[in-house]
């Protein structure tokens, strides 16, 4: 085993145009860690083959240029990979409302497990993050939603265009998420350049790239520019920053550490005890399910209220047992509304409603939903 | 006393079709059977006698057992069934598709998880990738860009390494108080696995990075797109694409067929299903970098880019899940636990048994490797009713110690959500029960 001092590995960048591998700047580890380095055939106690580095393998092919377009779809904050477009706050909040709106709530509010997208007025809400409940477990806690807490604005689009909606991601146009962009602004009641982002808004890429989000500078280390990675590294050589302790191995305290007020915190109830499976570390046989009866135990109702129902009680998707909402869609026959359901549709349908019952079960779900009196 | 008839039938039975009760071996079989059956009410632990376990030959003993050309990929024993992951409704955010199941801890044994244990983080749901049509793509501020097949990634030089992967979330729920009466769930947002793959730094040998280029953008191919940025230090060190995990392939858990393995670093930094690494000189500003896995400190400021896992430990036996409810009175038995540090390498463990107050020192034992969980070990002579508050404190090669909660709390307050390392206590309570507690003043 070997340690090596960090100082005493630093080589430094040749003046050539690619940096190779024998060249690269040996520095203390960038997250404060320890760096081990390969020497002649090992790496700490792993032994490596010393012939295997340095070689030039080139094993793939270069990406052409459509390739590199259909999958370089990132959005950095300087505006490179933002589209051209433009949406509108009210085209948003219509769209919002068709494909947001049953995990995300009301304007943003959140729920069902969904995040909220906004809190009120950003910058109002942007106060709150220095809310800590330290001191006063009582007091209100900091509120981290898009308004208040994201640094830029290019993280909502970019987010937006890859992984929304949750359950059929990557379906709207840049047009639709230059809108639901302009909404959730809307909604967090932020402003460009000066001007609110009102309900007449219409958002395009030049207006885009002037966003100021309220809290810009609210993170350290400033990861930004040339200086970006050794600000990181300075940041991470102090523990003080991150909330670590460096100290001498014959210097910890082992007798006497702790403070007189010390005492027993307990969990406070049951605590969070909701387990699934529940705890047991028993090494008995599990009951025998009949294979049979499980299935004539499947209850059609019961996969509706944990699947379907946020949409389909909701505004969002025809409702369970609602014949007039059903009529357009039962005219295509049975068969497409089973189809539909299986595999999904873009119009906000997760195959099978993001459950992973079988087709025969789902169909019986399907067929409660249109049992009308 | 009916099924002892029914035994004793069922022996006259088998007497009158194999009448030859030739050997000695076979009359104890024979008769056993009504022992057995007359001992039932009685538990092992308390039987004066003999142990029917052994003067009896068991079921599958006796009998065939299964021919090899069953479970031809094995499973754990049907007796194993409640050594599993397990989640809960507080982290089921997106239908559990923006969720975790966490691993049992409390069953773990030596520093390997296996893969069907290993926990299981998402932020789309677990995608299932064809391996026919996984490509990998690496571009941006390298002279000569490049696409792979799964195959042709797989002919790089293989590394073999065995590191822990950590939600930096791990312990999370528990800033402001304890909440968890479960090892499982106190401490299980993590693995660790021997992990199978190739260095970064091997296939940028002949991509050319050019000297500007600063950040790497690591991109995944599931539903969420997970995304992160990483200092393209890490990707020069010890940065791996890996595809075995344990001597196979990945799980689809765990990011079949290629992930990023970032030593040490956070989970959420590891990109599974691997699609996209992009070279820049600026860094991107991810979803998962900013509105999550930042840690907001009393000053209203966060840390982001907050990299690597602190140093931790835990008391694994005894654990909330496995009590020492069973031991006697001066009974001889092994405190267990685990050590881990995305910072270096273990090297002291110590252990208090009065909440932080004293401590002892502990016994590594096993492999100590970098960036990896370590057992750790301590022999005690058990005292019928003694109550102890077993803490656990480790330290790393790179000086780090584990903090108390005092001090953790004193100086990042209880808002961070993410890298929580101070010290755990265990309560063992008079009668052997353990419970989850936190010592703070």
């Amino acid at each position: 085993m070997f340690k090596l001092d960090h100082k005493l590995i630093i080589f430094s960048i040749l003046a050539s145009a690619t940096i190779s591998f024998a060249q690269i700047v040996k520095k203390p580890d960038i997250a404060g860690g320890v760096y081990y380095p390969i020497v002649g055939d090992q790496t700490h106690i792993y032994k490596v083959n010393p012939n295997a580095y340095g070689l030039k393998l080139y094993k793939g092919r270069v990406p052409t240029k459509n390739e590199l377009k259909a999958w370089d779809k990132d959005v950095m904050p300087d505006g490179t990979g933002l589209p051209e477009g433009k949406g509108s706050v009210e085209k948003g909040e219509e769209l919002y409302e068709a494909k947001c709106i049953m995990c995300h709530g009301d304007f943003g509010s959140g729920g069902g497990g969904y995040p909220a997208l906004s809190a009120g007025n950003a910058y109002e809400v942007h106060e709150t993050l220095k809310n800590n409940r330290w001191k006063d477990p009582e007091a209100d806690g900091p509120i981290r939603v898009f308004g208040s807490y994201w640094p830029q604005a290019s993280t909502l689009f970019w987010y937006i265009k890859d992984a929304m909606p949750h359950q059929k991601t990557k379906t709207l146009t840049n047009d639709e998420t230059y809108a639901l962009v302009a909404y959730i602004l809307n909604i967090n009641e932020i402003e460009i350049d000066g001007e609110e982002v009102d309900e007449e808004y219409v958002l395009t890429r030049d207006k885009f790239l002037k966003i100021q989000m309220p809290n810009k500078d609210g993170f350290v280390p400033n990861i930004d520019g040339k200086d970006g990675v050794e600000n990181v590294r300075k940041f991470f050589s102090n523990p003080k920053n991150f909330g670590a302790i460096k100290v001498k191995e014959s210097e910890r305290c082992m007798t006497n550490c702790q403070k007189a007020s010390a005492k027993v915190v307990r969990i406070s109830g049951e605590g969070i005890s909701d387990f699934h499976p529940p705890i047991s570390v028993e090494r008995s046989l599990p009951k025998e399910v009949n294979k049979e009866e499980k299935k004539s135990n499947f209850n059609p109702q019961k996969v509706f209220e944990t699947n379907c129902a946020m949409c389909h009680n909701g505004e969002v998707a025809p409702g369970a047992k609602n014949k007039g909402a059903w009529a357009k869609f039962i005219k295509k026959g049975i068969e497409k509304v089973y189809e539909n359901g299986i595999k999904g549709t873009n119009n906000g349908m997760p195959p099978k409603g993001g459950s992973s019952i079988s087709d025969e079960e789902f169909k019986k779900v399907v067929d409660f939903m249109l049992d009308f009196d | 006393m009916k099924k002892l008839v029914d035994v004793l039938k069922k022996n006259s039975l088998q007497k009158t079709q194999e009448p030859k009760l030739t050997s000695r071996r076979e009359f104890f079989k024979k008769t056993g059977t009504l022992s057995a059956i007359a001992a039932t009410a009685i538990s092992p632990l308390t039987l004066k006698g003999d142990d029917d376990a052994i003067i009896h030959h068991p079921e599958w003993g006796q009998v065939w057992g299964d021919p090899v050309t069953k479970n031809l990929y094995g499973m754990p024993s049907k007796y194993e069934h409640n050594n599993t992951r397990r989640y809960t409704k507080l982290l089921a955010s997106g239908n559990y598709r923006a969720s975790i199941a966490v691993t049992p801890i409390h069953e773990s044994e030596g520093i390997i998880t296996p893969n069907g244990l290993f926990f299981n983080r998402t932020h789309g749901g677990v995608a299932h990738i064809d391996p026919k049509k996984y490509r990998l793509m690496i571009h941006g501020l390298v002279k000569k860009p490049i696409v792979l097949t799964l195959e042709q990634l797989k002919r790089y030089p293989k590394v073999t390494r065995i590191h822990f992967i950590e939600c930096p979330a791990n312990g999370g729920q528990e800033w402001r108080r304890p909440q968890y009466n479960s090892l499982q769930f106190a401490k299980g947002f993590m693995s660790c696995a021997q992990w199978t793959g190739v260095y970064i730094k091997t296939l940028l040998e002949d991509l050319g990075l050019k000297p500007e280029a600063k950040w790497m953008l690591a991109e995944g191919s599931d539903s969420s797109e997970m995304a992160r940025t990483v200092p393209i230090e890490k990707v020069l060190d010890d940065a791996m694409l890996v595809w075995g995990q344990n001597g196979e392939a990945l799980r689809p858990e765990q990011g079949y067929p290629v992930r990023l393995l970032l030593p040490g670093w956070e989970g959420n930094l590891c990109v599974k299903w691997l699609k996209r690494l992009e070279f820049a000189s600026e860094p991107w500003y991810a979803k998962e970098e900013t509105s999550k896995y930042t840690v907001l400190k009393p000053d209203g400021k966060a840390i982001q880019h907050f990299y690597a896992n602190e140093v931790n430990s835990t008391v694994v036996s005894p654990s909330p899940e496995k009590p020492w409810t069973d031991l006697k009175d001066g009974e001889i038995v092994e405190i267990e636990g685990l050590a881990w540090s995305g910072m270096g390498t273990i090297t002291r463990v110590d252990l208090s048994f009065d909440g932080g107050r004293n401590y002892v020192e502990a016994n590594l034992k096993g492999l100590v490797l970098p960036k990896c969980w370590t057992r750790w070990s301590y022999i005690h002579k058990y005292k019928k009713g003694e109550r102890l508050l077993l803490t656990s404190r480790a330290m790393d090669d790179a000086g780090y110690i584990q903090p108390t909660i005092d001090e953790e709390v004193g100086m990042i307050g209880v808002e961070g959500v993410y890298h929580r390392n101070a010290v755990e206590t265990w309560e063992v309570t008079e009668n052997g029960e353990v419970n989850h507690v936190q010592i703070r003043s």
